[in-house]
């Protein structure tokens, strides 16, 4: 059995009067994928964003409850969110490469954070964490063409790229598939796969079988409760919950 | 009731539909049309008025440079040929540019030429000084009267008292153009000197630096605080009922009518802080207030455009908010602040009332050399020359738009030029 990475005990999500989680509790092992699962409007996208803080760009939302990383609580106004976020890795829904060359992309996380002193070890980051996205072959010599000239399952990958050239320990992942091809969604699952060797990794996504595909733990997520979680395998052969129950085999969402 | 309905009832009103569009197709070519024109209309009423004053006429004269007259000797130093009594060399070609000329008719032919006759002999003399004791053929400036009479602008057929030149000048003139001695040239002095009180020696050389003056310390004052102001705002701020105040107050700002900042710039720069009067610092200052609410609303529009996911993509690789906003935001928000800022500018370059009021409509006739030096501008001229009685101010008015306009499309040229030069798809 893994450690805990993070753990969630009773959080709330107010989003103004409408609250959008109630009391969610959960722990995240290390080096193994949760995939979060359920229908659209159920909160898991939000409870997602709620471990690296990223709700806190939106005015109306306020969180309570406790999430610790690393045994260390995050929700409270002394948390320093930038080192948060240094540590925690996002990739989004939507590919959002920057309107950069695919260089500066992946360079862009070790520079701001000012962790490179030579330009030999940028472009040694920028190699390994493009190789280790599996994107290295298909790019090396196109570095300085802009990363919005890569295909949709290519700039996701280089979003992936971006988030580990500063080396987290944990990978958010928004539903990183739903704007791409089965072909790409097929490399980003593999990617997924190896990546967990290394880094926890939490994953939204609405495809039930790329949850049982890549996932070692599920949290089933239903109008904004987390209904039922435990090992994939369980959860998709034999879940207590009659709404997991439901939902796997098709009868709603 | 069932749902049944018929197709052939769909086509039939299909065909009003298009009907329809067809119509508003028309209606749209006729505005298009009608808005071109009236430009055309306008661009070539400016130009037809105005091409005219990139002319000037000029008197070929037989000028003597003997050294008893001037009162030099062949070997005198620079200094000495620059104090010649070039004025005296002066009268007597024009005592002698038509043969047996009386008194009075001297007199009179003295006022067809330009007040700055002396100082052309003087030039042609000095960059020329072993003309001495020569008799050369030089051609000089006309009066704007006789200028004005052989582009035709001044009407010859009519009452002698109602003429600038009278029955004897006209004797003079046509003698003139007989002999093929009035001759027309570009006119230099148009765009090398300032204003002047004499209609052919006027140029817009010195509104043209001074409103280029006023143009710097608006974009050196306005461009920096406005895109500050915007990040802030747009970025920083907290979304309160202060804040809110404050961005109704900017919108309302950009429609506050000029006067009131020429009102402001006197009542507190120029007599609370004592600002020099009548200089582009002082306009351009008045100028930049007026700007300020043009380019703030133009870039917070394009910060708000930027893609939010490039931002939060920023900001959840641990980028602190300046880092998310200076890295990502303002690059992609550049080149609609630029429009906006050369928008505004354009609008500042314009702009006469707030100008007036802080004293730039004075008579300045030097071209200015600085920032705190008393100067005219391109639209308080053409207000200038408008005003003017004489006829020869009147071409020069419509040159002076002319020149206004070639300025704005410069400006917007610019602007199109870095729009591209920035623009980035996301």
């Amino acid at each position: 059995m893994n450690n805990v990475k993070v753990s969630t005990k009773n959080v709330n999500v107010h989003y103004g009067t409408k609250q959008a989680l109630h009391r969610v509790t959960l722990d995240i092992n290390e080096k193994e994928v949760t995939a979060l699962i359920g229908p659209s409007g159920c909160g898991k996208s939000t409870f997602l964003r709620c471990i690296n803080r990223m709700n806190d760009l939106i005015d109306i939302c306020k969180v309570d409850g406790s999430i610790t990383v690393d045994n260390e609580e995050i929700i409270s106004d002394e948390v320093d969110v930038v080192s948060l976020r240094s540590k925690i890795g996002m990739v989004f829904q939507k590919p959002n490469p920057f309107p950069k060359s695919i260089f500066d992309n992946v360079a862009y996380g070790p520079t701001i954070h000012g962790i490179v002193e030579t330009k030999t070890d940028l472009e040694e980051i920028v190699h390994s964490s493009l190789k280790r996205a599996g994107l290295l072959k298909e790019v090396k010599d196109r570095l300085h063409e802009p990363g919005t000239s890569l295909s949709g399952g290519q700039q996701q990958r280089l979003c992936i790229a971006r988030a580990i050239a500063v080396n987290p320990d944990i990978i958010l992942m928004d539903e990183p598939c739903s704007a791409l091809d089965p072909i790409a969604t097929a490399t980003i699952e593999e990617l997924i796969d190896e990546l967990k060797n290394k880094y926890t990794i939490v994953i939204v996504t609405h495809s039930m079988q790329q949850a049982a595909r890549v996932s070692q733990r599920t949290g089933f997520f239903h109008l904004g409760e987390l209904v039922e979680t435990g090992e994939t395998q369980k959860i998709f052969t034999n879940p207590e919950n009659e709404k997991t129950q439901g939902y796997i085999t098709g009868r709603f969402g | 009731m069932s749902n049944q309905f018929s197709h052939e009832k769909i086509i039939q009103l299909r065909k009003k539909r298009s009907a329809a569009d067809r119509r508003f197709k028309t209606y749209g070519l006729i505005a298009t049309v009608i808005g071109m024109a009236i430009l055309f209309f306008l661009l070539f009423t400016i130009f037809s008025k105005g091409y005219s004053s990139f002319q000037k006429t000029v008197i070929e004269l037989d000028v003597t440079f003997d050294q008893e007259t001037l009162k030099i000797t062949p070997n005198a130093t620079y200094e000495e040929q620059v104090e010649a009594k070039f004025f005296k060399v002066k009268k007597n070609a024009i005592a002698n540019a038509l043969p047996d000329l009386s008194k009075k008719d001297i007199k009179l032919m003295k006022k067809m030429f330009s007040i700055n006759v002396d100082k052309e002999i003087k030039e042609y003399f000095l960059q020329n000084p072993n003309i001495l004791n020569t008799t050369q053929k030089l051609l000089v400036t006309a009066h704007s009267d006789v200028d004005q009479m052989l582009k035709g602008n001044a009407k010859r057929d009519i009452e002698e008292k109602k003429r600038k030149l009278n029955d004897r000048q006209l004797e003079f003139f046509d003698e003139f153009v007989f002999t093929g001695r009035l001759k027309s040239k570009f006119n230099n002095f148009f765009f090398t000197n300032a204003d002047s009180r004499h209609p052919e020696l006027a140029g817009i050389a010195g509104s043209f630096v001074g409103s280029l003056f006023t143009l710097i310390t608006v974009f050196l004052l306005a461009f920096p605080i406005g895109i500050g102001a915007s990040i802030y705002l747009e970025e920083f701020a907290p979304k309160n009922k202060f804040t809110e105040l404050i961005e109704v107050n900017i919108a309302n700002l950009a429609a506050v009518p000029s006067i009131v900042f020429g009102l402001l710039g006197l009542g507190i720069l120029l007599n609370v802080f004592g600002f020099p009067r009548s200089t582009p610092l002082v306009g351009g200052t008045v100028l930049a207030l007026m700007t300020l609410p043009t380019i703030i609303i133009a870039c917070r529009a394009s910060l708000k455009a930027v893609p939010p996911s490039i931002k939060e993509g920023a900001l959840a690789m641990g980028a602190s908010k300046m880092q998310a906003v200076f890295h990502h935001q303002v690059p992609l928000a550049l080149p609609g602040t630029l429009t906006g800022t050369i928008i505004g500018l354009a609008q500042a370059l314009g702009e006469t009332a707030p100008l007036i009021m802080i004293g730039m409509i004075a008579f300045i006739p030097n071209i200015p050399t600085g920032f705190t030096e008393p100067s005219a501008a391109l639209p308080v001229q053409i207000y200038l020359w408008v005003e003017s009685a004489e006829r020869g101010f009147q071409e020069k008015t419509a040159a002076a738009i002319m020149m206004i306009l070639i300025f704005l499309f410069l400006m917007n040229a610019i602007a199109v030029f870095l729009r591209s030069r920035f623009e980035r798809k996301w």
